[in-house]
This record gives structure tokens, sequence and C-alpha cells, in this order.
């Protein structure tokens, strides 16, 4: 099924290549021939230990494409490794046990929880599911994943979701993800839902977390200073394709995608004398990924847009290295 | 100085729970003028939202408004009128766009209906006007295609477009007051970016005052004249905005302004988290609501709410403000 995946270029950073997304094309069928192109011939490497922050505005394909790592659904095409190990073809109790090594953290953090049940309930789901150990051993996991997401065992063991913030919630949920210890973690808009005050209590436990289990994170989000904050590396995506994958630093620092640079200047600096950057770019509403526009996805919003743009669909080129473009003509960094 | 429209003295909101009384808005006073843009920032339940509807008498049967508390625009007490004297004060001379542009518009009516309904109403517009006046509007808030879209449906539209469209509504009998809560936190940051512009064009070009309502610092930085940052149902500091970002005295400010996660900050910096959560409003703490998470808290904090004071414009809630270390 998968075509022979050309090397990428650029994506060999130093390290061992952990999860390695290769070509992943998402779409969904909405009847007579027409499909949603979520996500189109996206490809990224993530090498073990390390975060790679995913960023791009609603229907960029951002949360499509962790779904599509997830096998949640499985991606149309496309390749998934992990660890070296094919995920897209598992299976049943094979895809089942495959995703001990993978989990995932959602937006809305009460939403994710089952109301129903009990915090301890909720959070030694999994392990019941993996059969491991008996009750008392799972309660002792559950306590012990607890206190290390900051939540009183004892308080809250024995009581549902209603009865947490937001903020609990959300640290509940990453110790439901974390208590099988899996190696892989994405993160779609986890910290979103959240007030400041609390977002940064998530993303520095996140951060603690991530070194203390030796997470290989995805982190999804719309919001470029908070994937700065936890990323090691950040790829801009615009209307289902990759636009710019570059290091954190590169990104917000020396980015050259116009796309990319569209977005950095609209974020609302909190500082009265910054001068707002001005934002270049053609108004107009986001074009329709049921029909997304001919050669580069971004061309009818781009400023510097040519004939060339509705013609052929730009490469990712290596420009520095471990920075790549989609652009016919990039900007100057 | 100029022409004060707004004056809110000490506004207290409190909603009837099976736990109790939750005193939503605790004794708020503040002056608008016109051609000025308030911000109102705080953290989920700090009431900001609550006491925008108190302004706008826009609240469930559940609410109760404290003896004492006073609204008035234009000159006008809002406390003592009745509801139909009210709805007509609501469109000409006070709107709000929320949030959600998708629940604040009528699903089953085109949008060109939606405007003209308020022109009919309050303006005694005739029908055809009123269209043509809708077209103008939509036009105005930078809508594509006006003509076209006057007849479409909501659902027909962007999360975008439909906040130009509310928008729209609330500027169609260009009011003096206009509050704006949360109006692009459901949006993306490129469309944030120029719904702001336009918010901000609007109260220029017609004069108006604008109450700016955001968990964003971001968004107050760079869109208002004075912040007012609330706190448990209290405004805890105010002042322009220059001075609340250079000169901040509250602490709970400050660790507001710390928390957030710049762009300008280097990768994987520690952000300097506020531990612990905003209080219980049925069952607040004694003293300063903030003392429980202030670093700088002392026996006194715990004692009496500190009254909101200060020199000028810049006012604080707190007996131990940032700041006065050096000038002691």
């Amino acid at each position: 099924m998968n075509a022979p995946v050309k090397e990428p270029v650029g994506r060999k950073v130093a390290g061992e290549t952990f999860l390695a997304i290769d070509d992943l094309t998402v779409e969904y069928p909405l009847g007579r021939g027409r499909k949603v192109h979520a996500v189109t011939n996206f490809t990224a490497h993530v090498r073990r230990g390390e975060t790679l922050g995913l960023v791009g505005e609603s229907g960029c394909g951002k949360s499509s494409a962790a779904r599509a790592v997830m096998q949640l659904p499985r991606p149309t095409s496309g390749s998934v490794k992990l660890d070296g190990k094919e995920l897209t073809g598992l299976r049943g109790s094979a895809l089942q046990e495959a995703r001990r090594q993978f989990q995932m953290i959602f937006q809305d953090p009460i939403a994710s929880l089952n109301p129903r049940q009990t915090v301890r309930e909720i959070v030694s789901a999994p392990l019941e599911i993996a059969r491991i150990g008996n009750r008392a051993e799972r309660d002792a996991r559950v306590a012990e994943m607890l206190d290390l997401v900051g939540i009183n065992p004892e308080q809250a063991m024995d009581r549902r979701a209603h009865e947490f913030s937001g903020g609990q919630c959300q640290r509940i949920s990453i110790a439901r993800a974390l208590i099988l210890k899996p190696e892989l973690l994405v993160c779609d808009e986890a910290v979103s839902a959240l007030d400041v005050s609390v977002q940064a209590q998530v993303l520095n436990l996140l951060e603690k977390l991530k070194k203390e289990f030796g997470l290989t994170m995805l982190f999804i989000s719309h919001d470029l200073a908070v994937v700065k904050h936890v990323s090691d590396r950040v790829a801009v995506m615009y209307l289902g394709k990759l636009c710019e994958l570059a290091s954190a630093e590169t990104i917000y620092a020396r980015s050259v995608h116009p796309y990319t640079r569209t977005l950095l200047s609209a974020v609302p600096h909190p500082d009265p004398d910054a001068v707002p950057d001005k934002i270049d770019m053609v108004p107009g509403e986001l074009p329709s990924p049921v029909n997304p526009p001919s050669g580069c996805r971004f061309r009818t919003r781009c400023p510097r847009a040519t004939d060339l743009c509705a013609k052929v669909v730009p490469e990712e080129r290596e420009i520095a290295p471990g920075h790549l473009v989609a652009c016919h003509h990039p900007l100057e960094n | 100085m100029g022409e004060i429209i707004l004056d809110v003295q000490n506004q207290r909101t409190a909603f009837a729970t099976a736990r109790g009384s939750l005193q939503a808005v605790d004794g708020v006073s503040f002056t608008l003028e016109r051609g000025k843009t308030l911000g109102i920032v705080g953290e989920s339940g700090s009431g900001k939202s609550v006491l925008s509807r108190s302004i706008m008498r826009l609240l469930p049967s559940t609410a109760h408004t404290g003896k004492g508390s006073r609204v008035v625009l234009n000159g006008k007490d809002l406390m003592t009128m009745s509801e139909g004297e009210l709805r007509r004060m609501r469109g000409p001379e006070m709107a709000i766009v929320f949030q959600d542009p998708m629940t604040a518009l009528n699903p089953t009516m085109t949008i060109g209906k939606q405007i003209m309904e308020v022109l009919m109403f309050h303006l005694k517009m005739p029908k055809r006007q009123a269209r043509a006046k809708a077209v103008e509007l939509l036009k105005a808030v930078g809508l594509p295609q006006p003509d076209v879209r006057v007849d479409q449906y909501p659902h027909q539209l962007s999360g975008g477009m439909r906040q130009r469209v509310a928008i729209a509504i609330a500027i169609a009998c260009e009011p003096d007051l206009l509050i704006a809560d949360e109006p692009t936190t459901a949006l993306d940051v490129t469309v944030q970016a120029e719904i702001l512009d336009l918010l901000k064009r609007m109260v220029r070009e017609r004069n108006m005052a604008m109450i700016l309502i955001t968990h964003d610092m971001g968004v107050v930085a760079g869109q208002c004249d004075d912040v007012a940052v609330m706190y448990a149902g209290r405004i805890v500091e105010k002042a322009p905005v220059r001075d609340l970002f250079r000169n901040t005295r509250m602490p709970y400010t400050a660790a507001l302004l710390s928390s957030i996660p710049r762009v300008t900050d280097p990768p994987h910096r520690k952000l300097d988290a506020i531990e612990g959560r905003p209080p219980d409003l049925i069952n607040p703490p004694p003293g300063c609501p903030f003392a429980p998470r202030c670093r700088f808290a002392e026996a006194a904090c715990r004692e009496q709410v500190p009254p909101l004071e200060g020199p000028g414009h810049h006012q604080w809630a707190c007996i131990k403000p940032l700041g006065e270390e050096v000038a002691a």
C-alpha cells in the first residue's frame, strides 16, 4: 500500500528517529466523490526525547495529523512508524498492544473524563485494559501517578470529574495518559482551555514529566507562544500542507515562509510599547479544504504569489541545515 | 477630560446557588469617557462577564443586584428602569458583542434580517431603507460581497465573518457604549487581528466608548487606553495601560503578567505559574482575596479587604504593593 518513500530531506536530525511520519495523507469523504483534504503528504521525523510543535490555524490539519499518528482514525495513506514499527497496518489486539506506547491528551479537560467514573476508575482504566497488576497494585500505581501530577490521591481517588477545576481535570488526564509509561505523548491543544495562571502550571508539569519519563512529544496548538515554550522543533501547517519546519529558535527568529511570518506578526504582544507588526496577508477567507487552491495552498492569501505558485506545488527544500520550507518565493531571513 | 458617559458605582451582583450566595461581582466602581477603551482583564470566574451583563442589565433571574449598586449611562440610571425602557436603550445607547458568534446570531434568520430588525425597531426605519443600511453596515465591517451575504444565514459564514456580522448589529444604531466580551477568543489569530482592528476603527470613527473584556494581556496591551484587572469579583488594579505594564503595583497583576508564555522568550523557559487556584466565591477567604496565593502576603492581608486606592489614575487594592521598597 505504501509507495516507496523517498528519503526526506532535512529531517535527519542528530539522534535517533523515534517517530517517523512519512507522506501522511488524511482525507474525509463527503460523498459524490468529494472529500476534505485535511492533511496532504505531511512528513516529519521526531527523535527520541524531542518535542515537535505543530502550529497553524483552524483547518490547517494539525489535529487530523495528530489523530492519524494515534490511528484515530487511520490515515488515508502514508506511514507512521514508532521506534521502527509501522502503526498503520496494525489491527485489533496488535494495535491495542501498541497503544501502550503512545497516548494522547485532549483539549477539553472535563469532556475527556467520564463523568460517571471516579478518578480511581478513570486513571486505572489503561491498566485494566492492559491487564496489569491486581486491584491493590493498580490502586498504588494510580496514587503514585496522581501524586506526580500534583493531585492529592487520598482526596481525589473517589471523587468524580465534575468536582474538579479545568486545570485539575487536565492533570488527571495527564495521569491517565502516563500510567502505562508510554514513550510518545500527543498533546492536542492540551492547555488551550485553561486560564493563563493554570496553563503555566500545566506547561511546567508537562516539561517536568517529559524529563522524568523520557517522553517524545507531539504538541499541537494554535498558540505560538505556548508552542515555543515546549518545543525543540516546530512545524507550521496551512490548509493541510507543511509550510515550514525548523528548530524553535529558527521558526521564531528567522522564518522565511510568508505564512509563518503572517502568523507570527498576528500574535498580540503583552507590551503596550510593542509596535504592532504589519500583517502581510491578502484579505479574504480561508479557502475550503474540499477544494483547495492549485499549486501552493497559501497562494490566494499570499502577497508574494505569482503564476508559478498557482501551477506548481512548491517542493520542500532545505535552505539551511534542518530548516525546511515549501515556498517558491521565500522571504530573506 | 472627556465627557463621562458611563458611571458604575459599587456594583454588586450575586447568584443564588444550592450552596449559598455566590458574590460574582463585589463592589466594582469606574467611569468611562467617550472615545476611550477600557480593558477589563481577568481569569475565568473573576466576574468580568457578569460585570458586563450587570451593566447591560442582562442578568438571569437568579442574579441579585446589591443595594447601592448604580449604573448611570448618559446621565440615566439603568437600575431604576423598566424592562421596556432598557430595551429601548440597548441598541441606540449601549450594545454588546459576545464571544461566540454562532450562538449570538439567530440561526433561522438571514443576517440581513437580523440587522434590519434592529434598525426597524429602534430607528423606525422603513424596510427598504433598513435593507440598504444593512448592506452598508456589512460593508463597513469588511464583509466581502455584502449585497450577496445579506441574504445568507449564519451557518453559511465563517467564524470571523459571523463576528463581523455581530459587530454590524451592535453598531447599527450607533451606540454610545459598546461592550465587547471576549470578541476574538473563539477566532484564529490572524482573524483576531482583523476584528480587533475593526473594533478600534469603529470606536474611533463613531466616537463611542468601549469596554473590552478579555483574558489576553496581549489584546489589552494593544487595544486599550485604561485597564482594570479583576480578581474574585473585584477590581484589584486599575491604570492607564502603560502604567499597568511598566509600573505594576498589585502582586496579582504582576503574577499574571509573568505567567504568560511569550513568543520573545527562549524555548523551554520555566513559566512563573501562580500556585493554587482562585478562591471559592461562595465562601471567600477573609481579607484580600489574593492573599492565599500571594507570595508577599502577611497577617494583615488576611484581616481586611484592601480598598482600591492610589494617586491619580493608577489605583490598586493592596496593602503591600510592589515598588514601595525603594521609596521607603
